[in-house]
């Protein structure tokens, strides 16, 4: 990865710092306040998928669209790379301000999880699922907003995979897989969890990837 | 060896409502070659396909001997790209784009960077946001300046300048060719400025290269031709007029092909024979290009 | 904007003049040696340098190197650079030949006014009186 890639992955990260780390002060926040009783749980869990959604959208479009939209593609353009270079640059950083985020909300659920008391522990699996969801719905997010020329199909991306978040609530938590051991005392990892588990990764890989060949190959970049 | 620092040949590109075709282009080291064309043209579009921007849909381009867009990372190593509509990013400083610069660039000059930001009356710790147009331009003018590229393609940098700053920039830019293995492209609206420096001068119009080459045959292959016929009195006919009109007996020619031969040939009643400037020779050959283009 | 200074020893390139940018370069230059500042032998500015510090393309600087090289004004060694025509009497020659310019102009002018010989004499005899009796 030559240096112009690094500094621009640097970039990303200097450039969304405010987003990144109000995100997961808002993640962290919504944890502690998921701890404090039913009414705070269901707030706290709530807010804290707002928190990662909302930073989700903010990188996935601010932060590919914003260079476009002030103008300063021309600019970067200009510096010693490829077009493919400046989709990984992208691809890299984005996801890397993403994932700091989640790395520290998905711990902080998952430490809640296996903390408190009153929060049975069988939930870790589906806690889990939910966490890596939030993941691949990012990726997908990104992924859009990387290859489509304007602002209103990116929008209708974020719109459909928002939906997501609710359809895979609805449709993964009553699965007999899930449902049967999520009040349990302990974590139960199940073939229905791994199967989840798996069509999340692949979407998260695909997701991915695709820039790196489809976007990256692109012959006009303005 | 071939050792150009811009080839163009046969470029094509087609958009939904233009196209660029045919555009052959050379530019030498050491030169300094002015790109004029009306708005539209295609300059903005060649520039680009240059950078590796845009790829073309037919012809070669090399930049720096590298095949472009292909060798783009390579090629704009040595490099320095700045357009009028460019802008720095957006949540920095300049002081910060200087860093960013001198990070990636080994040959960035630190004290030359500060003559410069001196000269162009900047401030290092203004946020790009609250640049005014011309301070954008200055600003992405020092950013390429500093590095001492080997090759300048600037896209209308004088763009929102006043003039004491427009002569600081022309300044830096004949700087820079006291190097002659260092050049310049240039487009500009500004005919006062690429009629001064300019080595060569490449025209285009609607897509396609009207005329290129050496600026002083330019300005001496084009002239206006008053003519004071007496009563009863006819003009031959003559080749290479450019353009004709006639206020009763004054006449008024334009050729793109003077000599002295073409001044006797057009007989005793020669009132005045004027040189032109860049700016009349421009509107001249856009408007006498587009007529015998049929359009 | 169009007579720009240079930093260029008072060399002024204006670009509203009618005449092309190399004749000027070249008069100025043939002006100096005429005056006797740059003397003969002494090394003319490079092609580039000059352009740089004139703000004016590298190939009208060529153009008027060349053409006074023709002339024999100025001798270019190759690889070594351009200098004033090492000729005795060369700034004599240029002197002649503003002369005889100047003369050619007032005869034409003369000519024009409907004056004679006698009296275009006449006129040139007080205007030598006149700077005798500044001097």
């Amino acid at each position: 990865m030559n240096i112009v890639t690094r500094k621009l992955i640097a970039k990303e990260l200097y450039v969304n710092r405010w987003f990144v780390a109000g995100g997961a002060a808002s993640g962290v926040i919504s944890i502690l306040l998921a701890a404090t009783g039913k009414m705070g749980f269901n707030v706290g869990a709530l807010t804290w998928l707002t928190a990662i959604i909302a930073t989700g959208v903010m990188l996935g479009i601010y932060g590919v669209m914003n260079e476009r939209k002030e103008h300063a593609l021309q600019f970067v353009l200009s510096l010693p790379l490829s077009i493919a270079d400046y989709v990984r640059a992208k691809m890299l950083g984005l996801s890397a301000c993403f994932l700091v985020m989640w790395l520290v909300s998905s711990g902080a659920a998952l430490l809640l999880v296996y903390w408190k008391e009153s929060i049975p522990d069988g939930i870790a699996p589906y806690t889990v699922l939910l966490c890596l969801f939030m993941l691949a719905n990012f990726m997908v997010v990104l992924c859009g907003s990387i290859h489509a020329q304007s602002e209103a199909l990116t929008s209708a991306v974020i719109v459909v995979t928002n939906m997501g978040v609710s359809i895979f609530m609805f449709t993964v938590a009553p699965l007999p897989g899930i449902e049967k051991y999520m009040w349990g005392p302990t974590p139960v990892w199940t073939s229905t969890f791994w199967t989840v588990l798996g069509c999340e990764l692949a979407v998260l890989v695909v997701a991915f990837t695709l820039p790196f060949f489809l976007a990256a190959r692109r012959r006009d970049f303005l | 060896m071939n050792d150009k620092h811009i080839e163009m040949r046969g470029v094509r590109k087609n958009f939904r409502f233009f196209t660029l075709d045919e555009v052959s282009l050379e530019l030498e080291p050491g030169q300094i070659m002015g790109f004029v064309g009306p708005n539209g043209a295609g300059k903005s579009t060649t520039l680009r396909l240059m950078m590796g921007m845009i790829t073309p849909d037919a012809g070669e381009i090399r930049v720096l001997g590298h095949e472009i867009p292909r060798a783009q990372a390579v090629a704009k190593r040595d490099i320095g790209f700045v357009s009028a509509e460019m802008r720095l990013l957006p949540h920095a400083t300049l002081g910060w784009h200087m860093e960013f610069m001198r990070s990636i660039y080994p040959e960035w000059d630190g004290s030359y960077a500060a003559t410069l930001v001196k000269r162009f009356n900047l401030r290092p710790a203004q946020n790009a946001r609250s640049l005014s147009l011309g301070e954008h331009v200055k600003a992405t003018l020092l950013l390429a300046l500093a590095r001492r590229p080997r090759l300048l393609i600037l896209d209308e940098p004088t763009t929102g300048l006043d003039p004491v700053a427009r002569h600081e920039v022309i300044s830096e830019l004949m700087d820079v060719l006291r190097d002659e293995s260092r050049s310049i492209l240039f487009s500009s609206h500004n005919t006062v400025d690429v009629e001064r420096i300019s080595d060569t001068i490449t025209f285009i119009d609607r897509g396609r290269i009207v005329e290129s080459g050496d600026k002083e045959q330019f300005l001496d292959r084009w002239r206006r031709i008053h003519v004071q016929l007496p009563p009863g009195a006819t003009l031959p006919e003559l080749p290479n007029i450019v353009k004709r009109e006639a206020d009763g007996h004054f006449i008024t020619l334009i050729t793109n092909q003077y000599s002295d031969g073409l001044k006797n040939l057009a007989g005793p009643h020669v009132t005045q024979v004027q040189r032109m400037n860049l700016e009349e020779i421009f509107v001249a050959n856009v408007v006498y290009n587009r007529e015998t283009r049929g359009q | 904007m169009l007579c720009i200074y240079s930093m260029y020893s008072g060399i002024h390139i204006s670009q509203t003049d009618a005449r092309p940018m190399y004749l000027q370069i070249m008069e100025q230059i043939r002006a100096r040696i005429a005056a006797g500042d740059w003397p003969p032998g002494k090394e003319l500015p490079s092609i580039r340098a000059l352009a740089a510090g004139l703000n004016v393309s590298v190939i009208t600087i060529k153009r008027a190197y060349l053409d006074l090289e023709t002339e024999g004004v100025i001798v270019t060694r190759h690889g070594k650079g351009s200098f004033v025509a090492d000729v005795n009497g060369l700034a004599g020659e240029l002197k002649q030949e503003q002369l005889a310019g100047h003369l050619e102009q007032a005869a034409e002018i003369g000519r024009l006014l409907g004056l004679t010989e006698d009296e275009l004499a006449a006129r040139l005899r007080r205007a030598q009186r006149n700077l005798e009796k500044k001097s």
